[in-house]
């Protein structure tokens, strides 16, 4: 029979190669761990290894796509990352627009690139907000989650939904500029950019924050590249990569901006990246509203579908009733990938059709996914409470990376 | 006499009136439930958020807390098969117990002490720093692994802001020259804060840090170790848990203004009418201290563990001695 203390060693050590670690299972049902699990492996108060366990969100979208038309993946793969969804969804739609061989016109573009700038602003005050309540800083919390709001309501009047805006459709997207959207655009970029000013001085110049942050979980150029992190975490390494520039969609082409990169590559890094990015995508909202050109929303080619006075009450409206037929509308024989950028990072998209109205295989590799491994990595030798504050600093959603 | 007399008599003599009146368990309780209340009003003013408005809207929700508590009284108490069972029912008990204590020492008023001792604050301090021990009791006897580090979290606190806080009180019984609460109060010619700032820095951090309070919350650590030491108790247990901190905040500010805001004066020519009226004017300025240390959660996170052991080693240990040797200075000086 074990004695008491031999009891309790053995409920709270796990023997890992000889040593004895102090074994913790944060999550499923943790404050703060997501909707996934970590094993977390402590000597002491220092971190010996963190294995991320995802799979508890899995909802298999990608076999569920395969089972219903093209179109209606688009409303179905937003959920992935529904903070984010029309920059999680655009990458899909330029799928499909390469193999039904169609363009957007110029003005739907400029829609796609306002609706995904408006986006990146929402997702990127998510994951700072959830960063600041990682450190337990509840007021970056709430006015992160408050302004994100400023934000929602825009894409809300743009898309006519507050989260899951379906708003980008193969040939164009589904609604016209509302009335009097550039100056309350306008306004919200002047308000968040007197915000952000705040926000520095309470949480990114606060000592006790820049303390948590500074030097930890730093992450060095050549191991950001070669575990193929994307995003904002690789950015704040160095690495200037981004997606709009890489790859041609949406009308990034046209509007010019730059892509903030830092050296650091520690927490702080991460988090000063995304306020630059806050103010880059301000930038282009303006650009864009300044000079998104006029014309049809959606390509001739579907409009033609439409029957006579639908169409001129989509034209006059400037709000597309989607024609039967484009539903079942059967994708050409082939295969098509296309990149986006999210606010997580870069989205690709591999799409095999055979020709039926069904995709014959939809496979999505997300930000998420490919940060998760960052965990693994940057953990090790930090003390047990550094968990949360580099945790919250990779800005890493569960339900994307488990689809 | 008639019984009501007596009734009346006994309930306003020190002894009684003070432990379970003022500044004792009654007002120790609407300080408990009021002080939540407005942590959360000021955070909200703060946070743009709402705040506390279920019970009664009118008054801002101020029964908001009486409603929480009542909610928890009426929670299942649940005890972890693999718990220790005895000590996981004792450690809360003991723990309120070591936290109501202390009220025992502090005057209310002028001669408004249940227990009048010389040493009164080291009275104060010695039962307040009985209280880690029963969370570490808490932490150990739940079998689980996060409040077992919650539990060592809490002795290695502990450790860092003892040593600052005794020692922050040892410099101001020598400037007063006495350690009796009571005479601390005659003998602040001017306030203990401009006496020895020094002092007073250092036993405010201590007191921070004692009570749990941002930005050196680290027991609870709710993003890393969920609740700490409280994590596996459930129901009016855990609301004991929760209003600990604030009960060892409280004494700590009436500690914090006797010894440093000259407590029951300036003013009052009411004592002559009942003496623990000169009680409000302790009250408020405590009051004061506590909503201050409540605002501090709308401006800072929380530090690492190690950082706040460090910060308690390396700067305020150090500071605290030298306000001893400063109070040693002033002592010269003022009171020659």
């Amino acid at each position: 029979m074990l004695s008491t203390s031999e009891v309790v060693r053995s409920r709270l050590l796990a023997r890992e190669g000889g040593e004895e670690v102090y074994e913790l299972f944060i999550g499923p049902q943790h404050p703060s761990s997501g909707h996934m699990r970590f094993i977390v492996r402590l000597d002491g108060d220092v971190i010996v290894s963190v294995d991320p366990d995802i799979g508890y969100v899995h909802r298999t979208m990608e076999k569920l796509a395969e089972g219903r038309e093209a179109v209606k993946a688009i409303p179905l793969l937003e959920r992935m990352t529904i903070i984010d969804s029309h920059n999680v969804t655009i990458g899909l739609v330029r799928a499909m627009e390469k193999l039904l061989d169609v363009e957007p016109p110029p003005r739907a573009r400029y829609l796609r690139t306002l609706l995904s700038e408006i986006n990146r602003i929402a997702s990127h005050l998510y994951g700072i907000g959830i960063a600041g309540i990682m450190l337990n800083h509840s007021t970056m919390f709430m006015w992160a989650f408050g302004d994100r709001e400023v934000w929602l309501q825009l894409a809300e009047e743009l898309s006519g939904a507050r989260l899951t805006h379906t708003y980008s459709i193969p040939g164009g997207v589904r609604r016209d500029l509302p009335q009097g959207f550039a100056d309350r655009a306008e306004k919200a970029v002047r308000y968040m950019t007197r915000r952000l000013e705040e926000y520095a001085k309470i949480f990114l110049e606060n000592p006790q924050v820049r303390s948590r942050y500074e030097g930890v979980g730093v992450l060095k150029k050549g191991e950001a590249s070669r575990l193929g992190i994307v995003g904002p975490n690789l950015r704040a390494s160095g690495v200037k990569y981004d997606a709009r520039l890489a790859e041609d969609y949406a009308a990034y082409s046209e509007v010019s901006f730059e892509v903030p990169t830092l050296e650091e590559g520690d927490a702080y890094a991460r988090m000063r990246l995304r306020i630059e990015e806050i103010k880059q995508s301000m930038s282009i909202i303006l650009q864009v509203l300044r000079k998104v050109p006029e014309g049809p929303i959606f390509a001739e080619k579907y409009l033609k579908l439409l029957p006579p006075k639908l169409r001129e009450q989509v034209l006059s409206t400037g709000r597309v009733k989607l024609p039967a037929l484009f539903a079942s509308m059967k994708l050409p024989a082939g295969e098509a990938v296309a990149r986006a950028e999210m606010g997580h990072g870069e989205i690709f998209y591999h799409l095999i059709s055979d020709g039926s109205a069904k995709p014959y295989r939809l496979r999505v590799v997300t930000p998420s996914f490919r940060n998760v491994i960052l965990f693994r990595y940057l953990m090790p030798g930090h003390r047990f409470m550094d968990f949360p504050a580099i945790y919250g600093s990779l800005d890493y959603f569960p339900p994307e990376a488990d689809r | 006499m008639g019984l009501l007399e007596w009734v009346l008599e006994l309930l306003l003599s020190p002894q009684v009136f003070a432990p379970v009146v003022f500044p004792g368990l009654v007002t120790a309780l609407v300080v408990l439930l009021t002080i939540i209340w407005a942590e959360r009003k000021i955070a909200a003013r703060v946070q743009m958020r709402v705040g506390p408005l279920y019970v009664t809207r009118r008054f801002g929700g101020v029964l908001q807390m009486l409603a929480d508590g009542t909610r928890y009284m009426f929670q299942e108490f649940i005890i972890p098969e693999t718990s220790d069972k005895g000590f996981f029912v004792f450690a809360p008990v003991l723990a309120l117990a070591a936290a109501i204590l202390p009220f025992a020492f502090i005057p209310a008023a002028p001669g408004f002490a249940p227990v009048k001792h010389p040493l009164a604050a080291l009275g104060v301090l010695a039962s307040l720093s009985a209280a880690p021990l029963a969370v570490l009791l808490m932490g150990w006897s739940s079998g689980n692994k996060f409040a077992i580090q919650g539990a060592v979290r809490e002795a290695f606190m502990t450790l860092a802001y003892e040593a600052v806080v005794f020692l922050s009180v040892l410099a101001m019984g020598m400037l007063y020259g006495t350690l009796d609460l009571e005479e601390a109060v005659y003998r602040q010619v001017i306030p203990g804060l401009l006496l020895n700032p020094i002092s007073a820095f250092t036993f405010f951090v201590g007191m921070v840090m004692s009570a749990g309070r941002l930005p050196f919350d680290i027991v609870e650590g709710e993003q890393e170790i969920v609740a700490g030491p409280y994590v596996e108790y459930s129901g009016i247990v855990f609301g004991i848990g929760m209003g600990l901190a604030y009960l060892k905040l409280y004494a700590f500010s009436l500690l914090f203004s006797i010894l440093y805001l000259s407590g029951w004066e300036p003013l009052l020519p009411i004592y002559s009418v009942y003496p623990p009226l000169g009680g409000l004017m302790l009250f408020v300025k405590a009051y004061a201290v506590m909503l201050f240390v409540a605002f501090l959660r709308s401006v800072y996170g929380r530090y690492r563990l190690d950082q706040a052991l460090r910060a308690g080693w390396r700067i305020f240990l150090p500071l605290a001695l030298a306000s001893v040797m400063f109070s040693a200075f002033v002592k010269v000086v003022v009171y020659g």
